[in-house]
């Protein structure tokens, strides 16, 4: 029987892709984002689509690269702590006793910290800007991978299969690359979709604090900050990026969420 | 007896969390491109004098004894002084941060226990009715608006608009606190608020389903009865668990509302002394921050084994 496909998910990948095409495309289309291009508070016009800020630069491509910034710390922190996450929760298992006992209690010991603490305490002691966000954010990250995929390594190991691999004579990197693993990429890629999310929620808060993203660099946090500044005059500009951050985060959760029992064999 | 040993385990587990903190911000703090003792000794100092103060700060001593000594000194509540400024102690300025922070927090998790408890169980009554699909929505709302998204949105409507509330807690004050500290309270709960209220509906309709109280119902006990002593009862334990991890959002949406508010609390303080690099303040900050949250997570535990007989069964 064929599932039907949820249709929050379908929207959220659809409103996804056009997000990624439209953060592509549009910065090459219009001028950098960082030029004054206009006077500043010009309402929505034809040439500036949603007008302009407060030193007159244009809204819809400052959002456009906002979103190339928040996407791509998005992806790249979750790469880096999917691979750190697969890397440990599969030592946990196959290592010798003395690695992997050490190597899970650290990875306990990491929820003990509140995850945003650790991000600040690590830009403190460095300083702002992407490269830190992303490192910062991927420290906090990978314990929640590392947890997941010990788990489900742990049950799949002793199932008929792996031990029927491990039998006609593979070897244990084999066997967990080639007969185990495979079986959990959906369901990490369902995963990593509400992980980036979360990430993409982390990097916006931090800019709005003041200790993620710089400027001149646009970020939906600081434009949300900025636009708070400038709030009893024109509220209007707090929207473009208020919009932009939640609509992500929404379609990120439902097309993460929808996949998720999408891939689940037991609902298939 | 089993209940004490379950204690003393959670007890225990905590201590390791809180060594743990200390380890990280001790580490952190040893990473920290500054040197106390060339700001101690002014700008002005010779090698000479950096290395006699460095010497009478017992900076040159190895790290493993710098260690236990700064957790003893964290013990007694002794974080040093502020780099820059008066150079003031930073045990005072946490001493005057700390209460404010404490008390919207914990206003904020009473306001999202209590309401996100009721809708979850309002909602589980009203399973896939009308009252259950707008509650979801609600819930789905506030897990994914930030708060920062949420806080302007709030602030325009009620205080620039309407203007029934203050903007900014201010120094001097004209209302009583419960005006100003109304909107933070009420943002900084929204989150934890849509998680409980989540969690309270999935666990109170998988208890409802069950047999006890199939057999509750049908022996004529009043429905209010069946809802709160017996499936509520049963159905709150999971919730009261996360009540303690949503202390951690809390603490996050706590550095974001201060900020907004300018509320002289603790998360306003480490986001400042970031931007000043001061790294004293910064590392008692957070290790502080981290305390609270590990010490209300150990509270939420232990409550537990106290509420639910078979926890405290089980627990051996």
């Amino acid at each position: 029987m064929k599932k039907r496909k949820d249709p929050f998910m379908v929207a959220g990948l659809i409103y996804l892709g056009l997000l990624l095409i439209f953060a592509i495309v549009w910065p090459m289309l219009r001028y950098h984002y960082d030029q004054s291009v206009g006077r500043p508070f010009e309402p929505p016009n034809g040439k500036f689509w949603l007008g302009t800020d407060e030193l007159g630069r244009d809204v819809l491509v400052r959002v456009a690269y906002g979103a190339r910034v928040s996407l791509f710390v998005g992806f790249v922190v979750q790469a880096i702590s999917l691979t750190l996450g697969v890397l440990v929760g599969v030592l946990g298992i196959y290592s010798k006793k003395w690695i992997a006992t050490p190597l899970m209690r650290f990875t306990d010991g990491m929820f003990a910290f509140p995850d945003i603490l650790l991000a600040i305490l690590i830009i403190a002691i460095w300083k702002a800007g992407v490269i830190p966000v992303i490192v910062a954010l991927a420290v906090t990250a990978w314990p929640a991978y590392a947890r997941l995929v010990y788990t489900q390594v742990a049950t799949l190991k002793d199932r008929e299969f792996a031990v029927a691999a491990k039998a006609a004579g593979g070897s244990t990197f084999y066997v967990v690359t080639r007969h185990i693993l495979p079986q959990l990429w959906l369901i990490l890629f369902a995963v990593s979709m509400v992980e980036i999310a979360a990430t993409i929620l982390a990097e916006s808060t931090l800019s709005f604090l003041g200790i993620g993203v710089q400027p001149p660099m646009p970020s939906w946090g600081i434009m949300i900050e900025v636009a708070r500044e400038n709030m009893n005059s024109h509220p209007e500009l707090l929207l473009p990026p208020c919009i932009a951050l939640s609509v992500t985060i929404f379609a990120l959760n439902f097309a993460g969420d929808g996949l998720r029992a999408y891939f689940d064999p037991k609902t298939r | 007896m089993r209940l004490a040993r379950a204690v003393g385990f959670r007890l225990l587990y905590g201590l390791l969390s809180l060594i743990f903190i200390t380890f990280v911000t001790f580490v952190a703090n040893e990473a920290a491109p500054a040197d106390p003792a060339v700001i101690f000794a002014g700008e002005k100092a010779s090698l000479a004098d950096v290395q006699l103060i460095r010497h009478r700060m017992g900076l040159d001593r190895p790290w493993y004894v710098r260690y236990g000594e700064s957790l003893w000194k964290d013990a007694h509540l002794d974080f040093g002084n502020s780099y820059y400024g008066t150079q003031e102690p930073v045990g005072e300025i946490l001493k005057r941060d700390v209460p404010l922070t404490l008390r919207v927090s914990l206003l904020a998790i009473l306001l999202a226990s209590a309401i996100g408890i009721f809708l979850g169980t309002l909602a589980a009554v009203y399973e896939n009715r009308f009252v259950d699909r707008s509650v979801l929505t609600l819930s789905t709302l506030g897990v994914t608006l930030p708060n920062f998204v949420l806080a302007p949105l709030l602030v325009y409507v009620f205080a620039l608009r309407l203007n029934y509330l203050p903007q900014n807690w201010e120094v001097t004050r004209v209302a009583p606190d419960f005006f100003y500290l109304l909107l933070p309270v009420v943002i900084l709960a929204a989150r934890p608020m849509a998680m409980l209220t989540r969690l309270t509906r999935a666990s109170m309709v998988d208890t409802m389903r069950q047999e006890f109280v199939r057999m509750a119902i049908a022996k004529g006990v009043p429905t209010f009865r069946v809802i709160v002593r017996h499936s509520l009862r049963n159905a709150i334990l999971p919730v009261i668990t996360s009540i303690g991890t949503s202390f951690g959002y809390l603490l996050t949406g706590s550095f974001v509302i201060e900020t907004i508010f300018t509320l002289p609390g603790i998360g306003r303080e480490t986001i400042e002394a970031i931007q000043a690099r001061d790294y004293p303040i910064v590392q008692a900050c957070i290790l502080v921050t981290g305390m609270m949250f590990v010490i209300l997570n150990m509270l939420v535990d232990m409550i537990l084994p106290i509420l639910d007989p078979r926890i405290r069964e089980a627990q051996v």
